[in-house]
């Protein structure tokens, strides 16, 4: 096929992206498969494309390759015990499946949250989510060129992680959030060592402002890429940031109040143009807006107990087990058996740092759960793909993944 | 919560969508031996009223064998993937679906994982019955079948229903059987 010189050109000069696409015939049409193994696929991800030339003409997302059961192996664990299970979906936000998933057992059980388990899980969700949106924005930067990003993103992200390892004992896969408060009270330095992320985080939120949100390359990638329609967002049921960036003006912590979201004062980063950029937007303020609320918890973080201490789900204080028969055999019942539920259903959700994750837990009054369904914001959100890329360049596929942040361990589950 | 017969469904969907709900959330569950359970199997939806802010629940009971409840995904595009989730895990089918295929599991699968009757670990793992227990490390118990029962460390039938014997006569304490002998 010989280059015509002049289409280049003019390409260029009707202010296109200056590609050039070879021919339109149907003839030329060519399905490919990017992924499961891509680097910009953000995991397993399998997409089949049909191009013509450079342009994607149809888009379907195949996923299920990170498929482990995680909901059947939920059944096969004691109401404690699956929690461990469900804090390994979306592995950049393990707080939020434990959070969820606990806020379904205790709907069930009618379980009541002391007041600083409730701040105390806050806090663990804000700087999840400040560490989530880290791991993606050093991915989007990469994704679009910007190799500094991600050293940058990830730099910063191990500042909290190292926070998680110091309350929970683990960088990752927590098992910290159970029903009935949170496993441990948090240790005694926390509060300097939160007041060191604060000190340093805002700052550097900014500079990270300074090197993409005005960058013209990073803006020519983003912007009017990608673009979805608010009526397109509410009906592929996408959430969370995609949903935000599209003026659907929603988020659970405002609108539905979880804990004690209600005491705290927060805003809600909402955009219309529902393209790359505005996700973009969105999720840099949210960031901004999570320091703040982090902020506010530790003002107000209140004394007391951390968890319920009700006997029937919380086994007794290591103290006494030196000194009590009943203490060791209330013990080992409740670590052995664990705890019955009475039988009904519960569904839970939160925001989480990619929209509504739900669970809907199921109880038939025994000992482990009957049925837990994660609603994961990544495996619906991945709908809406399709429509954010047809009709675009292959180059802009990359950056709308990247701004849909998917998590395939949450997808696939 | 609501509670729906599955040949009512699609038009109730319509219903509530033109009401203004959106579909958030949809599962499939096996209720299996639950006692007050009508049908084995059922869709439940969670819907969400962002004016409103409220939400509900829907249950839709699938008849038939295949379980069957019509498809809402033209109502609802968001519940594509998750009718198709519901059909791949509990083999729940939904008519009138663009495309009801297997999601999360290989296409060739067989089976529905999360059904009740498809138990963890019930996928029959190929264990040939070995004539010589293995055993590696002392205080390892053997766990081929038939270990701890009826045969001694050598794989020999041993007299007496449960009793595992030593060599030299004693009974092991756990009655797991534990290597000595030659140490000894």
């Amino acid at each position: 096929m010989s280059v015509d010189a002049d289409r280049i050109v003019s390409g260029f000069e009707s202010g296109g992206h200056g590609a050039f696409v070879e021919s339109y015939d149907e003839g030329e049409r060519m399905v490919i498969n990017m992924g499961p193994v891509h680097p910009a696929t953000h995991g397993v991800l399998r997409l089949k494309l049909e191009l013509e030339g450079e342009t994607v003409v149809r888009c379907e997302p195949i996923i299920g390759y990170l498929h482990t059961g995680m909901e059947k192996e939920c059944e096969d664990q004691n109401w404690r015990g699956a929690v461990t299970i469900v804090t390994r979906m979306d592995y950049l936000a393990p707080f939020f499946n434990e959070h969820v998933y606990s806020l379904g057992v205790e709907e069930l059980l009618g379980l009541e949250v002391p007041e600083r388990g409730r701040y105390i899980r806050m806090l663990m969700a804000e700087l999840n989510r400040l560490s989530s949106h880290l791991v993606w924005f050093g991915t989007q930067g990469l994704d679009m060129g910007a190799m500094s990003a991600v050293f940058y993103g990830f730099r910063e992200r191990e500042i909290l992680l190292d926070f998680f390892e110091m309350v929970t004992g683990l960088r990752m896969n927590h098992g910290y959030i159970i029903p009935g408060g949170v496993w441990e009270d948090l240790p005694d330095e926390w509060e300097d060592a939160v007041e060191r992320i604060l000190d340093v985080i805002p700052g550097r939120l900014d500079e990270y402002e300074e090197l993409l949100s005005l960058n013209p390359v990073f803006l020519e990638r983003t912007r009017g890429v990608g673009v979805i329609e608010r009526n397109e967002v509410v009906a592929l049921g996408a959430t969370g940031p995609i949903a935000r960036a599209s003026g659907v003006d929603w988020d659970m912590r405002r609108d539905a109040p979880y804990e004690r979201y209600a005491d705290l004062e927060f805003d809600v980063p909402v955009e219309d143009a529902g393209d790359v950029y505005a996700r973009y937007l969105v999720r840099m303020a949210e960031m901004k807006q999570s320091v703040r609320l982090v902020r506010q918890i530790t003002e107000r973080m209140p004394k007391g107990e951390f968890k319920n201490l009700d006997p029937k789900v919380t086994p007794p204080d290591r103290s006494e087990l030196g000194r009590s028969m009943e203490a060791v055999i209330h013990h080992f019942k409740l670590v052995t058996q664990g705890y019955a539920v009475p039988p009904g259903e519960a569904y839970a959700a939160v925001e989480s740092p990619r929209g509504e994750l739900g669970c809907y837990v199921v109880s038939n009054g025994g000992t482990s759960p009957y049925r837990v369904h994660m609603r994961d914001p990544s495996f619906v959100n991945l709908q809406s793909l399709p429509v954010m890329v047809e009709d675009g360049m292959i180059a802009d596929l990359i950056a709308s993944i990247a701004s849909i942040d998917p998590v395939l361990g949450g997808v696939d589950r | 919560m609501l509670w729906f017969r599955a040949e009512e469904w699609a038009a109730r969907a319509d219903q509530l969508k033109a009401d203004g709900w959106r579909a958030i959330d949809l599962c499939g569950v096996d209720r299996l031996g639950v006692a007050d359970a009508g049908e084995r199997f059922e869709v439940v939806v969670q819907l969400l009223h962002m004016g409103r802010k409220e939400r509900a629940c829907v249950h839709v009971a699938a008849t038939g064998d295949p379980p069957t409840v019509p498809s809402t995904a033209k109502v609802w595009p968001a519940v594509n993937f998750m009718e198709r989730e519901a059909y791949d895990l509990v083999g729940i089918h939904f008519d009138g679906h663009p495309n009801l295929s297997r999601i999360l599991m290989p296409d060739a699968w067989e089976g529905h994982p999360l059904r009740k009757d498809y138990g963890v670990g019930k996928v029959p793992v190929e264990f040939v019955p070995q004539p010589f227990l293995q055993i590696d490390a002392p205080g390892q118990a053997a766990t081929s079948e038939g270990a701890g029962r009826n045969v001694d460390r050598l794989g020999q039938p041993v007299a007496g229903e449960d009793a595992v014997s030593r060599p030299d006569g004693s009974m092991s304490p756990s009655g797991a059987i534990v290597p000595n002998g030659d140490e000894s």
